[in-house]
């Protein structure tokens, strides 16, 4: 699939490794000496709450930031050397719709083909492809200012495609778009990883994560907390819970059990909370009927990778630096 | 297609789609050449002799023969007033420039002198040629010689400066005026492109593409170039076609000196991108820095009637080495690439210190 392999690359290359890959802003450390190898052909998540580093990792791997120290490698290439074989290799979906919204859907990928030294019918060829993976054929040549959310995230990657990368890297691809464009752009990571295309997805989004990725690394203050397969990381992180069915005042009786053991909220279901496993229920059960709730049910719950990143992350909340 | 080729067909259609850009680089422009050239009316299209309102008695014959005289020069028309009062109303209505009034019985000679109305506040510009030409012509009429005495001074131009094209308008100077004016607010599009792509993030797509940081900068630059060209030639274009507007030197001194022109103010535009800010502060501190650049250059107000200090400041910005060298090449016959050498090499050392300046300062990481 992927164009980007101008020589065989041996298997137990990785796809992408950072070997002690770090960035500074003057004292403030964004990323801390970070040792990280990306199998080829999998689905690689990259998960951090705002600020952990996730961003300016990946924007060092794509030479679009100059480490403060380490190195990357893409395919057995290090950036640092040959960056312009290694951006090659790379294709970039950046967080922002990185679109001319004044260009149709054509003009924008012919523009960015060409940066990629793609020409002629190759190109309208490329161009034919990603429309029809994003599945923007039928709209091609409308303002993409007029697309909807949905649409121009489909053509955020769609122009980070064209050049067949042996990487894509996708930071936060679903971001502000709707169930169906979700799912498209998910069928498309899947489509991608089956042919071989190896993929960094970055995401806010425990589910989606879950469901796409084959290993994850969870960051936090620049460095990488846990790396692993998604079992590895439950088995080794992760307890079940409980989940308790409130009624009456559900939000004091949130309140009461959160001073005493983490809660997470169910988000389609208001009056459901899910806590860790505490040592003793009974003072549990006693702070949320004194809150002035009522417990409807109890039942216990597997853990998922939700709970593995609060645990590691902790929960207080994080603000963009 | 190149990289190059491709950012510069992209850049053009995104010119096409912004309306702003377009009025600020292509109409604005043509409406300032038009509104000036219409105020500065001299050459071959000046404007009537300017009126002059006088007053003297009727059957005063001295007076008379001193409009007489003043008629003859054809730079005033007097134009009898009723009484001394209401010729002295219409200086002070600014309805006219200045007035002549003929006291019964004057006598300069004797302490008793004309009356010259006029608006001592107003600038010495505007006063000193009224009060030239008329107490120049009032001299001569007062102190006739019986044979006609030899010019007392011939103009020539000295060696070094062409001759001057004949018949040329108001707009041979308007037009440059403008176009470098307006040349330059190309700077500004260019500060405001990069931090619109950065914003977007279509910069860190750029960067993360297979080119070089120097590359991807040029990539950004070179569309300004064409676009800059595109501008002068269009505004250039329209001052010969529509206003009449001559060439007097040779057509390659001026593409050469346009050329140093554009690149000169994309140049400036990488330095007001380097200095980072957003659009918004960009708008507005690049608008005014850009407006005192073409003030002080002389766009606005020729530097002939600034005070000797400003007319030095002029000389450190880039417009007034391109109005020297549109103005040369506009209205002095045979003015060649030579000629424009001075220009030239001011344009493009000012080119090479704002890149030098902007490739220093220009923040990659500042994604």
């Amino acid at each position: 699939m992927s164009d980007a392999t101008e020589r065989a690359v041996p298997p137990e290359v990785p796809a992408l490794a950072l070997r002690g890959l770090g960035k500074t802003y003057g004292d403030r450390v964004a990323v801390q000496a970070l040792e990280l190898e990306v199998p080829r052909g999998r689905v690689f998540g990259l998960l951090g709450p705002n600020g952990a580093g996730k961003t300016t990792t990946i924007l060092m791997c794509c030479g679009v930031l100059t480490p403060s120290r380490g190195e990357v490698w893409v395919d057995g290439v290090e950036l640092a050397r040959e960056p312009l074989r290694a951006k090659a290799k790379l294709g970039l979906v950046p967080q922002e719709l990185a679109l001319y919204l004044e260009l149709d859907a054509v003009q924008n990928l012919e523009y960015f083909g060409a940066l990629h030294r793609l020409g002629g019918a190759e190109l309208r060829q490329r161009i034919d492809w990603v429309l029809e993976l994003a599945g923007l054929r039928e709209r091609a040549r409308e303002l993409t200012g007029a697309y909807s959310g949905g649409m121009k995230r489909r053509l955020n990657l769609a122009a980070g495609l064209l050049h067949r990368p042996s990487v894509l890297v996708l930071d936060e691809p679903s971001v502000g778009v709707d169930p169906q464009s979700r799912n498209h752009i998910f069928e498309t990571v899947r489509t991608l990883a089956a042919d071989g295309m190896t993929v960094v997805y970055t995401s806010h989004y425990m589910e989606e994560v879950e469901q796409l990725c084959d290993r994850v690394a969870i960051m936090d203050g620049g460095a990488v907390v846990a790396e692993g397969g998604l079992p590895e990381l439950l088995a080794a992180h992760a307890r079940g819970g409980l989940e308790l069915e409130l009624r009456g005042d559900v939000e004091a009786g949130a309140r009461a059990a959160a001073a005493l053991t983490a809660i997470t909220r169910v988000a389609e279901r208001a009056e459901v909370l899910r806590c860790e496993q505490p040592a003793e229920l009974a003072p549990l059960f006693a702070a949320i009927e004194g809150a002035g709730a009522k417990i409807a049910r109890v039942d216990s719950f597997e853990s998922n990778l939700e709970a593995v990143f609060l645990r590691l992350t902790g929960r207080a909340l994080r603000d963009d630096p | 297609m190149s990289a190059l080729a491709a950012t510069i067909k992209k850049d053009l259609w995104l010119l096409l789609r912004d309306r702003g850009a377009l009025m600020s680089l292509f109409a604005l422009p043509i409406v300032f050449m038009l509104v000036f050239g219409s105020i500065f009316r001299f050459g071959a299209d000046r404007s009537e002799p300017r009126a002059l309102p006088v007053w003297h008695a009727d059957d005063d014959a001295r007076a008379a023969v001193i409009v007489a005289a003043i008629e003859r020069g054809g730079l005033f028309r007097p134009e009898r007033a009723a009484s001394a009062e209401a010729a002295r109303a219409r200086v002070a209505r600014e309805d006219v420039a200045a007035a002549l009034v003929f006291p019964p019985g004057f006598d300069p000679a004797a302490g008793r002198p004309i009356e010259l109305v006029i608006d001592q506040g107003a600038p010495l510009q505007v006063r000193g040629p009224i009060e030239g030409a008329l107490g120049a012509a009032v001299r001569a009429a007062l102190a006739p010689s019986a044979a006609p005495a030899p010019p007392a001074l011939v103009a020539r131009t000295p060696p070094g400066i062409s001759k001057p094209l004949a018949g040329i308008t108001s707009f041979q100077v308007t037009v440059p005026g403008n176009g470098v004016l307006f040349g330059f607010f190309l700077a500004l599009t260019v500060a405001m492109s990069f931090t619109e792509e950065r914003r977007s993030g279509t910069w860190r797509r750029l960067l993360a593409s297979p080119v070089s940081r120097r590359a991807a900068l040029l990539l950004k630059l070179g569309p300004f170039v064409v676009i800059g060209l595109l501008q002068l030639g269009f505004l250039f274009g329209v001052g010969a076609l529509v206003f009449g507007m001559k060439v007097a030197g040779s057509v390659p001194a001026l593409m050469l000196l346009s050329l140093a022109v554009v690149l000169c103010a994309t140049s400036l535009g990488l330095a007001m991108a380097s200095l980072g800010g957003s659009e918004k502060m960009l708008g507005g501190v690049g608008s005014v820095v850009l407006l005192v650049m073409g003030l002080l250059g002389g766009c606005m107000v020729p530097r002939l009637v600034m005070p000797s200090f400003l007319r030095s400041v002029g000389n450190s910005v880039p417009h007034s080495w391109a109005l020297d060298g549109y103005y040369a090449v506009l209205v002095r016959d045979g003015t060649g690439v030579v000629d424009l050498a001075p220009q030239l090499a001011a344009l493009l050392a000012f080119a090479a210190a704002f890149a030098a300046f902007g490739a220093w300062r220009f923040s990659f990481e500042d994604t």
